[in-house]
């Protein structure tokens, strides 16, 4: 191992200052990904990413950053590709592993605390890593409505009213803040286009169907789905109009 | 802000300041030590390449696999650290046998290339372990959706689905040249995808650098009855043979000193 003074960079150990640096540096790789954004209204949630295929030989379709833990919960997982599979893996285990022991579908703030009880281990431990991936679970809930929870790799879970992870973090929750009275009584229509817009503002692009992956649930019977390129050209469409008029 | 690990890069389970893991780093530039893999989805199947080079002299030759059959739908090449991708293609195989075991239908190769994903990214978490110096192509057929499909491995654990996909030493120039084919375009068929592979190998290989290499070439199609098998040892040498063809059409042209043409 090494004699390096600056041993407590290397493995989860305080620093003399009361820093887990290993854990800072894990946030700037979970947050070197894509931005994504999700946002709660009065009984529906969205989750809104980019999609970014790095390579043209690669089918798009493999590379997606939006999963479905169970069909009524559903996530998006930014950060390194390789650690959020693993996590959305070990989600879904978990999510059935409850359904299966409770008897009912796992609401989405269990599926949240449990990931972040998990996360948290591995912040307190020498010989694993976190993992270097930043979750955002959306859900309709039987009891309590939609709701939106941001998962981080030190095990933070905190329900949110919008929230974004990745690069344009700060931009994308100072442009949610300013609609934060209004999202309430949004319809899932306005759900999606408000989060599609803040995406759109902070990257300072517009975006053709193709370029962007938008996962909603509807109301507490809805299921989680992904929308198909023409539906996502569709709400485009109409937000264009809107600015327009 | 330390670019070059420096201390960050002794174990897996280390982040550098910047975010980056270096040990799974450093372990993709060792799969580049190795011979060229090449992966093509066709129109009518998979086709897998590997080029071997002979290292010595005295070794017995096509003793060495780096194409392995881990289940009659699937085939798996690697390339890289050798042991390190047997150690891969093993576990592929145990997948495939336990999948069978449990679902009693032989495993979609989205499945295997995940379930290979997951245990290669295993390998990047842990700081007693190292990962894995080895990317892995697995072409298989999907006997419930009824399509053939390829995926690539590599040693950070991700995988996904390709139309075309290179690694080893002649990764980059490989890709520029299954670009050029507008795979996602046009798919072309096993047959043409064979010579092909034969023809980019030979255009990457350099007489007077490169050891002399032996090419192992594996396909999945319609003819075979899906399932994975090695090309047959005719269908090879004409392939080879149409490959050393077009190279030597290439160089007359240069010589003729016409311009354009990209060596």
């Amino acid at each position: 191992m090494s004699r390096d003074s600056n041993y407590d960079h290397h493995i989860s150990i305080f620093s003399p200052q009361g820093r887990l640096y290993q854990m800072e540096y894990a946030f700037k790789a979970a947050n070197s990904g894509l931005t994504g954004v999700a946002v709660r209204g009065k009984d529906s949630v969205c989750v809104v990413t980019q999609k970014k295929v790095p390579d043209r030989l690669m089918q798009p379709d493999s590379v997606t950053h939006l999963f479905a833990l169970t069909p009524k919960v559903g996530c998006c997982v930014t950060g390194v590709m390789a650690d959020s599979k693993a996590y959305v893996q070990r989600a879904r285990y978990e999510a059935g592993k409850w359904q299966f022991d409770n008897g009912y579908s796992t609401p989405t703030k269990v599926v949240a605390k449990r990931m972040a009880d998990i996360a948290q281990v591995n912040t307190q431990s020498a010989s694993m890593r976190p993992l270097a991936c930043m979750a955002l679970m959306i859900g309709v809930d039987d009891e309590t409505g939609p709701c939106v929870f941001k998962v981080d790799c030190a095990g933070h879970y905190l329900p949110f009213k919008a929230a974004a992870t990745g690069p344009k973090e700060q931009e994308a929750m100072n442009f949610l803040e300013k609609k934060v009275e209004d999202l309430p009584e949004y319809t899932q229509d306005q759900v999606i286009r408000c989060a599609i817009t803040c995406l759109g503002s902070v990257l300072g692009s517009d975006f053709r169907g193709s370029e962007i992956e938008v996962g909603t649930i509807a109301t507490t019977k809805g299921k989680f789905t992904v929308l198909t390129e023409e539906e996502i050209e569709a709400h485009l469409n109409s937000i264009a109009d809107d600015t327009d008029a | 802000m330390a670019s070059s690990g420096s201390g960050y890069d002794l174990s897996s389970s280390t982040f550098s300041p910047d975010g980056r893991i270096f040990q799974v780093e450093y372990a993709t530039k060792a799969v580049e030590h190795a011979g060229t893999a090449i992966g093509i989805l066709c129109s009518d199947g998979v086709v897998l390449g590997v080029q071997k080079p002979l290292l010595h002299k005295l070794l017995v030759s096509s003793f060495s696999q780096r194409i392995y059959t881990v289940a009659s739908n699937c085939g798996v090449a690697m390339t890289g650290f050798v042991p390190d991708g047997r150690q891969v293609v093993t576990r592929g195989m145990e997948e495939a046998a336990t999948f069978v075991e449990n679902y009693g239908s032989s495993i979609p190769p989205s499945i295997l290339a995940d379930r290979i994903a997951t245990y290669v990214h295993y390998f990047t978490l842990h700081g007693a372990l190292r990962p894995f110096g080895a990317s892995v192509m697995i072409a298989g057929y999907d006997e419930e959706t009824k399509k053939p499909s390829l995926s690539m491995v590599d040693p950070n654990g991700v995988a996904y689905s390709y139309y075309g996909c290179a690694a080893g030493k002649g990764r980059q120039p490989a890709k520029t040249e299954l670009e050029k084919l507008e795979l996602h375009k046009t798919p072309i068929t096993c047959d043409e995808a064979v010579k092909q592979i034969c023809r980019i190998i030979h255009v990457l290989w350099d007489e007077s650098k490169d050891k002399p290499f032996e090419l192992e070439v594996s396909w999945l199609s319609e003819k075979t009855g899906w399932k994975h098998k090695g090309v047959p040892k005719e269908v090879l040498a004409q392939a080879t043979a149409w490959a050393k063809e077009q190279l030597e059409e290439e160089d007359d042209d240069e010589e003729e000193g016409e311009e354009g043409m990209e060596e």
